[in-house]
C-alpha cells in the first residue's frame, strides 16, 4: 500500500488546471482527480476538482455554524460517526467551473475524541477559526496551526475571526497579528449573518486554483442571516445619519428649549 | 495487531474506508479508542512498535506514534524504565535509519515524540539524545532531516515563546537549553555548515530545514557560533546564489534574519550589524532587498532601535544611523517590490514611519530618502488595473476592492502625513512631479492618476487652510494646473471623483484668487463634472457645485447666466417624469438634487438684482408648477399609484422646489424682496393642491412636508393661513411614522410663531390628541421588551416627539389653549401621563422634557394666589402628587443614578420645579413636602435645612444639598421604595381603567422602577 502517490496525482492534476485555460487539459485534469482523488470515505466523487479543507479552532468558536451556512452542503452532508467528523460538501461556483470544498469539521472532539491530527492527513487546505469575543480561543491560535502545519506542510490556510457581529468584542482587529507572522490570509467574518462567509473559500480557492483572480460567479445558497451584523445596522445608521442631514429643517427644535 | 491495522485504516480516510459501510467504521474507530485506552501500558507500547515495525500503512504509523505520545503527555503511562528503555532505543534507531522519502507528516509525528522524550528524560535520565542524532560527517539527507526535524519540533512544543506555556514547560525549556549549550551546541551548528555546504546542492529541501532549525535556535545559543566569518559567508552565498531554490535562500535569510535580531545590548549589536554589512558587499543594494526581504528589514529594524537607544551624538549611534541609511535602498526595493508573500508590509510601513519619525530637519541624503519612501507610499496607495473594470462601475468587485484599499490606505496616508509635517517642500515637489507625468502623458493610466490626486487631495488636509488661501510653496503653481487638467482617463469613476474632491479642497484659493473662478466653474460644469458620463459623478459634481457656490457667493453673480445656461439640461433631467426608468441607486445625500439647491443659492444671493431674481426665479418655478399642475390633472383622471412614473415625477418635482427654497430667507423674501415672496406663496399653493387631491400617497406626502419646513421658514407667518388645511390632510391614514413626521412640522411652526400659532393649534389640537391616543394606545407597547423593531422604534419615535410637542406647547405661551373647551376633554390625561412620564420613564430624557413641561405650566397657570389659578385643582395636583411622586420618590428609588448625566440634567430640573413650586405655592407646598420627607424617614434637622436652602438664592447649594439628603435618605431607607410609587400612582384621583391612553406608558417598556 501507497500512500504517496495520491495527493501527489492530485497536485499534478491541479497544476494543470493551474496552467492557462485549456479544456483539453482541464478535462485531463478532472479525470486524474476522478481517478487518483479519492477525496473521502464513503462520499460519492464528482467530476469537478475537490478539496480536503480541515477546519480547526476552540471549541464553541462557531466552525459548525459556519460552515452550515451553506445551504447546499448542509443538504448533502454525512454525518459519520464512524469517525468522528461531520464532512459537509460545499460547491462553488467559479469563472474556472464549479470546485467542492470537503469540509472536515473537527468540532466536539477538540480534546481526545476520534483521530485528532489524525484527520488532518491529505489536507489540502484549511481554516483556523477563532472566536473575537474570547481571547482565550486567539491565544490558541498557534497551537492550532502548529499541530495542523506539522500533518499538512506547505498548504493555504486561512485565520477566521468569527462572531463580529458580537457587539463585546475582546480581540480587536488590530491585535490579530499573527496571520501576518505565518504568511497566512485573515478574514473576519460572521457566521451568523453570514458577513464575509465567501470570502475564505475564495482565498483558498484563488491558491489552490493558482489563479489570483479567480472569483465565484454565483453567491452559493446561504440559510438566512440570524442577526443582522453591527455593520449593517452601521450602516444604516449613517445612511440615516446622511437623510438626516439631508432634511430641509434648518435647526433641530429640540435644541431650542435646551 | 492485524484486527487494529484494519480498524485504523477503516476509521481514517484511507482508500480502505471508502467502501466501508458507516456502521462498520463505526466499530472499527470504537475499537481503536478500546486499543488506546484500555490496553495495559506495556503491552499499547509493544503493540504501537509492533505497528511501526510491521506495518506497511502510513496511517497506521501515524496512529501508532500519536497513540505513544498521548499516553506520555496525557496520562503519564509508560512509567516502567524498561518500557521507556525499549521506546528510547526503537525510536533513536528509527531516526537515524529514517529515510528521506517517507511521508512528512509521518518524519514530524515521530520527532515530535522524540521531542517530548527530550523533554520529560534529558538530560538526567539520558543524556545521549542529541549525541546519537547528530547525523554523522559527512551528513546524509535521511537523518539530517530527521534531526532537524526534531529540533524543530523541541522549539514547537517546548523551547519557542510564540505558544503558551505553563510553568513546567518553562522550567523543563530552560534545563532543556541548559544542557544542550553545555553539551553539544558548537557541534550541532558544526552539523548545520556542514549540511548546508554539503546538501545545498544535492538535497536543497533537506538543507533547508537544517537551516530552518539553526534559524529557531539562533535567539538561544551563543550567536557567534553562526556570526561569524565561516557561517555567514555561505548563507549569504546560500541566500543570494541564483542557483538556490527558493526554501532554501528563504532559510538561510531566515538565519541571517534571527542572527540580525538576536537580543543584546544596543553596542554589541551596533558591532553585529557591522559586521553582517561588511560580509556581504552591496548588502544595502536594491538586488539584495528583493533577494533577502526579510533580512533588511529586520536589520533596518534594528539599526533603528540602536540609533534610537544611543543618540546621533554617541559614534555607535551615529554608526547605526549610517548603517541603517546605508540599507534603506534594499528596504525600498522589497517595499516597491510589492511580494506579499516575501515581504510583511505591515512591518516595513511601521519601521518607515519609525525612521521618518526620528527625524526634525532632514538632511538633503535624508530628503532624498523621503522622496523614496513617497514612492513607496504612492506604489502601495496605487489601485491594481486588474479592478478597473470593476472600479468604473462599482460592481460588487469593485466595492470590496474599494473598501479594502481604504483599509490599506489608512497606515499609509499617516505616513504621508508625517512626511508632509518633517518636509513641507520635498512633498509638494513630489506631488508636482506627479501631476506634471500624469498631464504630459496620453498613456497615463487610470491608478496613476488616482494616487497622484489621492495625494495631492490628502496634501490639502495637512497644509493650513491659510496655505490654501495664500497659495503658500508649490500650491499656487499646482491649483490652477489641476484646474485646467483633461485626463485623458477622466471618464472613469475614480479618477472623476478624487479630480472634484481634491478641487474642492483647494476651493479656498479660489476665494483670494478671483481669476481662476471660471476655470472651477468650468470644472463644475462640464464633463468633468455634472456632465460627467458616469451618474453618480454627475451628482457627486452638483453636491460640490452647492458647496462651492455657499463658500464663494457674490463672487458668482457675473457667472449667474453661464452657471444657468449649463446646467439647464440636468434640471430637466432630475425632474423628468421618465427618471424611474433609470436604474440607478443614489445614496440619499447626493440624488442630483443639489443641483437646485446650487441653482437656488445662486439666485438667492443678495448681490444679484431684484429683476434678476425675479427674472431667474420665474423661469425656474414656472416651469416646475405648470408640470406638477399637468401631472395632477392626468391623475385625477387615471389615479395615482405610490411607485407610478408620475408619482416618483411629483415626488421629484417637489424635491427640486425645496431644495431650490434653500438658498433663501425670510429677510429676503419676505422683507427686501417681497415679489420673491410672492412667487414662493403661488408655488406653495400649486404644491397644497397635491396634498389635497393625494394625500394619502405616503413617499410624496413625506417630500410635501419638507417642502412644508421650508416654506414656515422663508415664508414667516404669511404661511399660516394656508396651514390647517395642510395638517387635516396630513392627518389623513396617518401611522406612527407619518405622526412623527407631522409633529415634527407642528414643533416648528409653534417655535417659530408661537403665541400666533394660538388659533391654529387650537384648531388642531384635539385632532392631534385623538389620533395619538389611538396610536399610542395601550397595546402598542404590548410587545413587552421585544423593542428592536421597526415599529417599536417608530412608536418610541413618536413618543419622544409628543413629549417635545408638550413642551413647546408650554415654553411658548400657548398653554392656555390646553385650556380651552375643546381642549380640556383631554387635559386629564395629559396631566397623568406628564406626571408618570416624570417619575419613571425608562428614558431619563422623556422625564426631563415633562419636569420642564410641568415647571412652565404652572409659572403659566398659577399665581401666587390660588384664586387666580387657571386651572382649579392644578395646584393641589402638583403639591401632592408632582412634588411628592416626582421630586422626592423618583430621585429616593436606586435606579436613579446621580452619576449619570442626562440625570443629573434631570436633577437639576427637579430642583428648579421645587422652587417654582416654593415660589408660586409657598408655605403650601413646603408643608406637604417636609411632611412627605419626614415620612420617609427624614431626620427633622435634615427636612429644617432643606426648608433653609430652598428659600435661599444659592440653587447650586440647594441641589447639592439636596443629593446628600437623598443618600441619606436612601441609607436609611436601604432600598425598596417601589410601594412609596405605587401608592403615588393607586391614590391618583382621576386614573381610571379606561384611560388606557396613559396606562401603556407605564406598565410597558417605558416604566423604569421597582413597581411590579
Amino acid at each position: 500500500m501507497v500512500i504517496a502517490p495520491l495527493p501527489a496525482m492530485a497536485s499534478l492534476a491541479l497544476s494543470i488546471l493551474r496552467s492557462p485555460p485549456n479544456l483539453t487539459l482541464t478535462i485531463v485534469a478532472f479525470v486524474f482527480f476522478l481517478l487518483f482523488f479519492q477525496a473521502l470515505p464513503n462520499q460519492q466523487t464528482v467530476d469537478y476538482p475537490s478539496f480536503k479543507l480541515v477546519i480547526v479552532g476552540d471549541g464553541g468558536t462557531g466552525k459548525t455554524t459556519f460552515v452550515k451556512r451553506h445551504l447546499t452542503g448542509e443538504f448533502e452532508k454525512k454525518y459519520e460517526p464512524t469517525i468522528g467528523v461531520e464532512v459537509h460538501p460545499l460547491d462553488f461556483f467559479t469563472n474556472c467551473g464549479k470546485i467542492r470544498f470537503y469540509c472536515w469539521d473537527t468540532a466536539g472532539q477538540e480534546k481526545f475524541g476520534g483521530l485528532r491530527d489524525g484527520y488532518y492527513i491529505h489536507g489540502q487546505c484549511a481554516i483556523i477559526m477563532f472566536d473575537v469575543t474570547s481571547r482565550l480561543t486567539y491565544k490558541n491560535v498557534p497551537t492550532w496551526h502548529r499541530d495542523l502545519c506539522r500533518v499538512c506542510e506547505n498548504i493555504p490556510i486561512v485565520l477566521c475571526g468569527n462572531k463580529v457581529d458580537v457587539k463585546n468584542r475582546q480581540v480587536k482587529a488590530k491585535q490579530v497579528t499573527f496571520h501576518r507572522k505565518k504568511n497566512l490570509q485573515y478574514y473576519e467574518v460572521s457566521a451568523k449573518s453570514n458577513y464575509n462567509f465567501e470570502k475564505p473559500f475564495l482565498y483558498l480557492a484563488r491558491k489552490l486554483a493558482g489563479d489570483g483572480n479567480l472569483h465565484f460567479v454565483e453567491t452559493p445558497a446561504l440559510a438566512p442571516p440570524d442577526v443582522t451584523i453591527d455593520l449593517a445596522a452601521q450602516q444604516q445608521h449613517e445612511a440615516e445619519l446622511a437623510a438626516a442631514a439631508a432634511q430641509p429643517l434648518p435647526d433641530d427644535d429640540d435644541d431650542l428649549i435646551e | 495487531m492485524d484486527d487494529l491495522e484494519q480498524a485504523i485504516l477503516l476509521a481514517s480516510d484511507s482508500p480502505a474506508a471508502a467502501a466501508a459501510s458507516p456502521a462498520v467504521r463505526a466499530e472499527a474507530l470504537a475499537y481503536c479508542a478500546r486499543a488506546r485506552d484500555e490496553t495495559p501500558p506495556s503491552s499499547l507500547l509493544h503493540l504501537c512498535l509492533y505497528g511501526l515495525a510491521s506495518s506497511p500503512h502510513a496511517h497506521v504509523h501515524f496512529w501508532c506514534l500519536q497513540t505513544i505520545h498521548d499516553a506520555l503527555l496525557l496520562r503519564r503511562r509508560l512509567a516502567l524504565p524498561d518500557d521507556l528503555a525499549l521506546l528510547r532505543s526503537s525510536l533513536l534507531s528509527l531516526a537515524v535509519s529514517s529515510n528521506a522519502a517517507s511521508p512528512p507528516f509521518l518524519r514530524n509525528k515521530l520527532a515530535q515524540l522524540l521531542a517530548l522524550l527530550v523533554r520529560f528524560e534529558y538530560p538526567h535520565v539520558y543524556p545521549s539524545y542529541f549525541l546519537d542524532l547528530i547525523p554523522p560527517s559527512p551528513p546524509l539527507p535521511g537523518p539530517t532531516d530527521m534531526f532537524a526535524r526534531v529540533l524543530v519540533s523541541l522549539d514547537d512544543d517546548l523551547l519557542s515563546q510564540d505558544y503558551p506555556r505553563n510553568a513546567e514547560e518553562a522550567s523543563d525549556a530552560g534545563r532543556v537549553k541548559d544542557a544542550m549549550r553545555a553539551q553539544c551546541v558548537p557541534q550541532i551548528a558544526r552539523h548545520w555548515h556542514e549540511a548546508a555546504v554539503s546538501l545545498r546542492a544535492a538535497d536543497p529541501a533537506v538543507a533547508a530545514v537544517a537551516l530552518d532549525a539553526a534559524r529557531r535556535c539562533i535567539s538561544w545559543i551563543d550567536v557567534s557560533l553562526v556570526a561569524n566569518d565561516v557561517f555567514v559567508p555561505l548563507l549569504f552565498d546560500i541566500a543570494l546564489s541564483p542557483g538556490s531554490v527558493a526554501p532554501l535562500a528563504a532559510a538561510a535569510v531566515g538565519c541571517l534574519s534571527a542572527v540580525a535580531a538576536k537580543r543584546m545590548d544596543a553596542r554589541a549589536k551596533v558591532a553585529l550589524l557591522r559586521s553582517l554589512m561588511s560580509a556581504q558587499k552591496g548588502f544595502g543594494s536594491p538586488d539584495s532587498g528583493l533577494k533577502m526581504a526579510h533580512l533588511v528589514t529586520a536589520y533596518a529594524v534594528e539599526a533603528l532601535e540602536c540609533y534610537r537607544k544611543l543618540g546621533s551624538s554617541d559614534a555607535d549611534g551615529a554608526a547605526a544611523l549610517e548603517m541603517l541609511e546605508e540599507v534603506l535602498p534594499a528596504v525600498f526595493a522589497a517595499a516597491e517590490s510589492g511580494d506579499d508573500d516575501e515581504v510583511d508590509s505591515g512591518s516595513v510601513l511601521e519601521f518607515l514611519s519609525g525612521y521618518v519619525s526620528t527625524m526634525k530637519a532632514p538632511t538633503e541624503k535624508q530628503l532624498g530618502h523621503l522622496g523614496q519612501i513617497l514612492e513607496v507610499v504612492r506604489m502601495q496607495m496605487s489601485y491594481d488595473p486588474v479592478y478597473r473594470g470593476h472600479l468604473d462601475v462599482l460592481d460588487k468587485i469593485g466595492k470590496e476592492e474599494e473598501d479594502l484599499m481604504a483599509e490599506q490606505r489608512k497606515d499609509l496616508i499617516a505616513l504621508f502625513r508625517s512626511i508632509c509635517r518633517v518636509a513641507p517642500g520635498a512633498t509638494q515637489l513630489f506631488i508636482r512631479g506627479l501631476l506634471v507625468t500624469a498631464l504630459s502623458s496620453a498613456e497615463v493610466s487610470v491608478e496613476d492618476v488616482e494616487v497622484a490626486l489621492t495625494l495631492f487631495y490628502r496634501l490639502g488636509e495637512i497644509v493650513g487652510e491659510e496655505e490654501i488661501r495664500t497659495g503658500a510653496g508649490l500650491i499656487r503653481e499646482l491649483v490652477p494646473m489641476l484646474l485646467s487638467a483633461r485626463f485623458s482617463c477622466h471618464t472613469h469613476r475614480l479618477v472623476a471623483l478624487v479630480y472634484l474632491d481634491t478641487i474642492s479642497r483647494y476651493i479656498k484659493f479660489m476665494q483670494e484668487n478671483d481669476q481662476y473662478v471660471p476655470h472651477l466653474l468650468t470644472v463644475f460644469l462640464d464633463e468633468r463634472g455634472i456632465h460627467h458620463q458616469n451618474a453618480h459623478v454627475s451628482c457627486h459634481a452638483g453636491y460640490l457645485l452647492m458647496r462651492a457656490i455657499r463658500l464663494l457667493k457674490a463672487k458668482l453673480v457675473p457667472y449667474l447666466d453661464t452657471i444657468l445656461q449649463s446646467l439647464q439640461d440636468a434640471l430637466v433631467q432630475f425632474t423628468a417624469t421618465d427618471w424611474a426608468n433609470k436604474d440607478i441607486k443614489f445614496s440619499s445625500s447626493e440624488d442630483g438634487s443639489q443641483i437646485f439647491e446650487a441653482v437656488g443659492l445662486l439666485i438667492g444671493i443678495e448681490e444679484v438684482s431684484p429683476d434678476k431674481q425675479v427674472q431667474c426665479l420665474t423661469a425656474l418655478l414656472n416651469p416646475l408648477c405648470q408640470q406638477i399642475e399637468s401631472l395632477v390633472m392626468d391623475a385625477k383622471a387615471q389615479g395615482l399609484e405610490e411607485s407610478s412614473p408620475r408619482a416618483i415625477g411629483l415626488q421629484q418635482i417637489i424635491v427640486a422646489l425645496t431644495m431650490i427654497s434653500k438658498g433663501f430667507n425670510e429677510r429676503l423674501v419676505m422683507g427686501s424682496r417681497p415679489t420673491l415672496g410672492v412667487m414662493f406663496k403661488k408655488t406653495l399653493d400649486v404644491v397644497l393642491q397635491v396634498l389635497i387631491s393625494f394625500p394619502n400617497v405616503k413617499p410624496l406626502r413625506s417630500k410635501i412636508i419638507s417642502f412644508l419646513h421650508r416654506m414656515v421658514e422663508i415664508l414667516g407667518i404669511s404661511v399660516l393661513p394656508c396651514i390647517p388645511i395642510a395638517l387635516r390632510q396630513l392627518l389623513v391614514d396617518n401611522e406612527a411614522k407619518d405622526m412623527s413626521e407631522f409633529l415634527y412640522l407642528i414643533n416648528q411652526i409653534i417655535c417659530k410663531f408661537k403665541s400666533s400659532a394660538n388659533a391654529l393649534l387650537e384648531d388642531v389640537f384635539p385632532a392631534i390628541a385623538s389620533h395619538l391616543s389611538v396610536i399610542l394606545s395601550q397595546d402598542a407597547f404590548s410587545n413587552g421588551f421585544a423593542s428592536n423593531t421597526e415599529e417599536m422604534r417608530e412608536l418610541q419615535e413618536l413618543e419622544k416627539r409628543f413629549y417635545a410637542f408638550l413642551l413647546h406647547i408650554a415654553t411658548h405661551d400657548l398653554s392656555t389653549v390646553l385650556l380651552t373647551p375643546s381642549c380640556r376633554h383631554y387635559l386629564e390625561n395629559i396631566m397623568q401621563l406628564l406626571l408618570i412620564t416624570s417619575c419613571s420613564h425608562k428614558e431619563i430624557s422623556h422625564r426631563k422634557t415633562c419636569v420642564q413641561t410641568f415647571v412652565n405650566l404652572i409659572k403659566d397657570w398659577c399665581s401666587s394666589s390660588e384664586v387666580e389659578d387657571k386651572l382649579p385643582g392644578f395646584r393641589v395636583f402638583m403639591i401632592e402628587k408632582f412634588a411628592t411622586g416626582c421630586c422626592l420618590q423618583s430621585v429616593l428609588d436606586k435606579s436613579f443614578n446621580f452619576r449619570d448625566g442626562i440625570s443629573i440634567a434631570l436633577f437639576g430640573e427637579i430642583m428648579m420645579a421645587q422652587k417654582v413650586m416654593y415660589e408660586r405655592f409657598g408655605e403650601n407646598f413646603v408643608v406637604n413636602f417636609v411632611t412627605k420627607l419626614r415620612e420617609a424617614h427624614c431626620p427633622p434637622d435634615l427636612a429644617e435645612q432643606y426648608y433653609q436652602k430652598l428659600q435661599g438664592n444659592d440653587i447650586k447649594a440647594f441641589k447639592s444639598f439636596y443629593e446628600s439628603l437623598v443618600m441619606k435618605i436612601r441609607q436609611q431607607q436601604n432600598g425598596s421604595l417601589g410601594s412609596c410609587i405605587i401608592y403615588v400612582y393607586k391614590a391618583l384621583p382621576f386614573l381610571r381603567s379606561e384611560d388606557v391612553y396613559c396606562g401603556n406608558i407605564f406598565t410597558e417598556p417605558g416604566y423604569r422602577g421597582e413597581v411590579p
